[in-house]
């Protein structure tokens, strides 16, 4: 099999309100589109002319955008975007928020394959059509609708706020501690998001007092024992790679690009009590998130000591917790002693979400598993400006769907 | 090191505002001076919600003008806020005058007044550590921080200023020179007055809501110009134009008389949304439904706001929801009708006056792109020519548009010989929107 290897791409400002801006999808898709080939050299022409040779490819990630705008046929759309992608290969891509993951799984296959040389993956998400009731209704259907959805407000946070009590539960913690836990995560992803100047959050205030003040007018619960802080936030945005063969890499270009090294992909039972009874001969509290990760490290031949940094799905603090030892970095019900030392920290020896990750830098559920992957690729090639890292050689991510249902991991290293 | 800071006038707007950004991002103790301890206790809610934390509320103590001198002793940097009235603001100086020591910074909100007079209420060893610092409101979601040295400010403490309130504070710090209304307001309001002024000379085509037509959202700016005077009030529109008209002396010095019918506004007490009634009015009737009015210069009343239905303006809109930037300024050069000719003319003219202002009171060319993207959230002026297809298009359709006496006094060529590409991303400022 050949190595795939990361040529770039770019991502919208996720603090931007297209519904406010009053543009569409094929808006998000052009600029999204535009900027990422720009940002790899790739032009409207070269592309026609790979695909005059059936060598490129479109895979498009893209959880609901029948609810929030009415439209199907996703894939097809990106023919609205230039006139050089009529005859491209493109289809869309679904697991809930980690279908921008599966389009990079499919996207990574194909340039294994040999079938193309150039694969260029989007995610996106246009959400803020709704206002944040329908939105959370709409969200549900990541659940299953019919028993953890339907006429539930909000059923996300109460689903992670479930999570949260389990680990309690399991572990056997002290509620205070790992509470302040939470808070910190959040605290932190904020904070690493005043680095990042495409993040959604990045000119909001967040301090650690005010992450463990739930319960208060600017700090409401929503799920359990989870409030605003602890969740990410929904918002408009599209992410874009682009992915190319050995081949078309040597070819075209004289530097050095990032290779996928391994991915990870387990889908664990979709409702969440049963997931939480799958657990009991496990150490892990979501063992096929853990099987996920172990899957990537295997097929990589790399294991924790060798990953710099991770890029994960906080879609609630309590995500991003049991996240902590789903990588290896602590075992199984010790993960706050990482929170506690700062090795999860910008600075830490393990950093998460140096991005400031989906709390901080924006949740548009069908382009973070994209994000993340770009965001890797940036730490990778030193092209993360102001929050890039010192030590960047291997990079994971894990991107879920659903209440940690979908699980996908991939790891990226430089070659 | 900052720890403590006094805020003068912390119950208005302003005060709370900025008391909450040294309280949240600072994390510093602040002592709220209002006139009553009541209104400072008041504004406590409101600076929570400001930032939408109620964290720094351990950060905030209400105080009054009785407790001042035991504020400020203990304070390393006081902010006055007080009312936008210079000699409010002399009388304040003294006050504080009487109690500030020799290390503590002292900072004027003032949105426009010389800073060099109000320096000299101090004495000498003090005035080296005032300068103006100016919000715009709300800052929680303008981050536009203008810092506005006099003479005697000290280089060092000026310098430390500027890192506190851009990497501590989270602003965009623009440094800008001691000048009436400073840049943003100056470039803004050059803008938004003579689009007042516009209004009362096609007053026979619709006035006030057809030239808010013609520069509605689709030009770069979340809400059309006099939409925008109307929100901020007529009378402090006024206070800006006529300290611009006052004390500048450029080619664009006549842009800012405020046109007779507004001045009889703001006579009447009919100044914007504060009054429910300036430029445009909104009633609700007892069902809840809304109807929007404007004020009709011709008629003396007020009319429902029409829907002009422009051409070019469905054009652009419909080109800019699709995110066809291209054919959407297109659609703006070579459209022939007399409005489209107006708002290329504004835009262009937007730029040079935005180009020409900065090199005299911003410290570089960015410095209009900054105040008019994070104060006003208007396009900048350098994404704009890049809108417009760049800078040597930029040159030539200025050439052919805009009146030959701006070009008595600018040096086309010049205005743009050392100019960068824009760091901000224009796409977003043109809303898909009248």
């Amino acid at each position: 099999m050949n190595n795939v290897y990361v040529l770039g791409g770019s991502q919208t400002d996720f603090q931007r309100n297209w519904s406010k801006e009053g543009k569409n999808e094929i808006a998000l898709l052009k600029e999204a589109i535009t900027d990422g080939l720009d940002d790899v050299g790739i032009s409207f022409e070269d592309i026609s002319q790979l695909n005059s040779k059936n060598k490129v490819a479109f895979y498009v990630g893209n959880f609901i955008a029948e609810e929030y705008i009415q439209q199907g046929h996703i894939g097809a759309l990106i023919t609205e975007v230039d006139s050089s992608f009529y005859g491209v290969p493109t289809a869309r891509y679904e697991a809930a928020c980690a279908s921008g993951s599966v389009a990079l799984d499919a996207a990574i296959t194909k340039v294994k394959t040999g079938d193309y040389d150039v694969a260029i993956v989007v995610g996106w998400e246009l959400m803020k059509t709704v206002n944040s009731k329908v939105g959370g209704d709409i969200l549900g259907r990541a659940a299953y609708y019919e028993k953890e959805g339907k006429g539930i407000d909000f059923p996300f946070p109460k689903l992670f706020g479930k999570l949260a009590d389990e680990i309690i539960e399991k572990y056997q913690l002290d509620e205070q501690r790992f509470m302040d836990s939470l808070s910190i995560i959040s605290n932190k992803n904020y904070n690493n998001a005043k680095r990042n100047p495409l993040a959604q959050t990045r000119n909001w205030f967040m301090d650690l007092e005010q992450a463990k003040m739930r319960g208060t007018e600017t700090n409401p619960s929503v799920g359990g024992r989870l409030a605003v802080s602890d969740c990410s936030q929904v918002t408009d945005g599209a992410a874009v790679v682009v992915l190319a063969s050995e081949k078309y890499m040597k070819e075209n270009y004289e530097k050095e690009f990032p290779i996928v090294k391994g991915y990870g992909h387990r889908v664990a039972p979709m409702l969440f009590e049963k997931k939480m009874k799958d657990n009991n001969n496990s150490p892990y509290i979501l063992p096929w998130t853990r099987q996920a990760v172990e899957d990537a490290y295997n097929r990589s031949g790399l294991s924790v000591d060798d990953i710099d940094f991770f890029e994960t799905h906080d879609c609630f603090t309590s995500s991003e917790y049991a996240a902590i030892s789903a990588f290896g970095i602590t075992d199984p019900g010790k993960e706050y002693e990482a929170i506690e030392k700062g090795i999860t920290d910008f600075n830490g020896e393990k950093p998460i979400n140096p991005s400031g990750g989906l709390i901080g830098s924006g949740h548009p559920v069908g382009a973070s598993g994209v994000r993340m992957f770009l965001d890797l690729y940036k730490q990778l090639t030193n092209n993360a400006g102001s929050y890039q890292l010192e030590k960047s050689d291997n990079g994971m991510m894990l991107n879920i769907g659903g209440s940690a249902t979908t699980n996908y991991a991939f790891i990226l290293g430089k070659e | 090191m900052i720890k403590t800071v006094t805020v003068l006038g912390a119950n208005g707007t302003m005060g709370s505002n900025v008391s909450g950004i040294f309280a949240s991002f600072g994390g510093v103790k602040v002592y709220l001076v209002s006139r009553t301890i009541e209104k400072s206790k008041k504004a406590m809610a409101n600076i929570a919600s400001s930032v939408k934390a109620d964290s720094v509320k351990k950060n905030l103590i209400p105080a009054d003008y009785s407790m001042l001198e035991d504020c400020i002793r203990e304070s390393d940097l006081i902010f006055e806020s007080v009312a936008e009235d210079l000699d409010t603001k002399i009388k304040i100086n003294n006050e504080i005058s009487s109690w500030v020591d020799e290390d503590t910074i002292i900072c004027t909100g003032s949105s426009g007044l010389s800073i060099k007079v109000l320096a000299e209420v101090f004495p000498e060893n003090i005035r080296k550590n005032y300068l103006g610092v100016h919000f715009f409101n709300p800052p929680y979601n303008l981050t536009l921080c203008e810092i506005i040295p006099s003479e005697y400010t000290e280089k060092k403490l000026l310098n430390n200023m500027k890192d506190y309130v851009g990497s501590k504070l989270h602003r965009t710090v623009v440094q800008v020179t001691d000048s009436p209304a400073f840049l943003g307001n100056r470039i803004g309001f050059q803008f938004i007055n003579e689009t007042l002024q516009y209004a009362e000379k096609y007053k026979h085509k619709g006035g006030i809501d057809y030239i808010d037509s013609i520069l509605g959202p689709f030009t770069g700016r979340s809400m059309p110009p006099l939409v925008t005077s109307n929100f901020v009030g007529l009378d402090v529109h006024q206070a800006i134009v006529d300290n611009l008209y006052d004390n500048t002396n450029d080619y664009a010095k006549e842009s800012f008389i405020m046109p007779n019918f507004a001045v009889y506004l703001v006579n009447k007490g009919i100044l914007g949304k504060k009054t429910n009634g300036g430029l445009y009015k909104t009633i609700v009737s007892n069902d809840g439904t809304k109807k929007y009015l404007v004020y009709d210069i011709s008629l003396n009343e007020y009319r429902e706001v029409k829907n002009y239905n422009l051409s070019f303006t469905n054009k652009m809109v419909d080109s800019l929801r699709v995110g066809d930037y291209n054919s959407a300024f297109n659609t703006l050069i070579n459209d022939s009708s007399l409005e489209a000719k107006l708002c290329l003319e504004f835009l262009l003219k937007y730029v040079v006056y935005s180009l020409i202002t900065s090199k005299y009171v911003g410290d570089s060319i960015h410095a209009a792109d900054d105040v008019m993207a994070a104060g006003f959230g208007w396009c900048p002026p350098l994404g704009m020519v890049q809108a417009l297809f760049g800078i040597e298009n930029f040159v030539t359709l200025a050439e052919e548009r805009l009146p030959e006496a701006i070009w008595n006094e600018v040096e086309i060529e010049q205005l743009f010989s050392d100019i960068s590409s824009s760091k901000y991303d224009y796409r977003r400022f043109f809303q898909a929107k009248h």
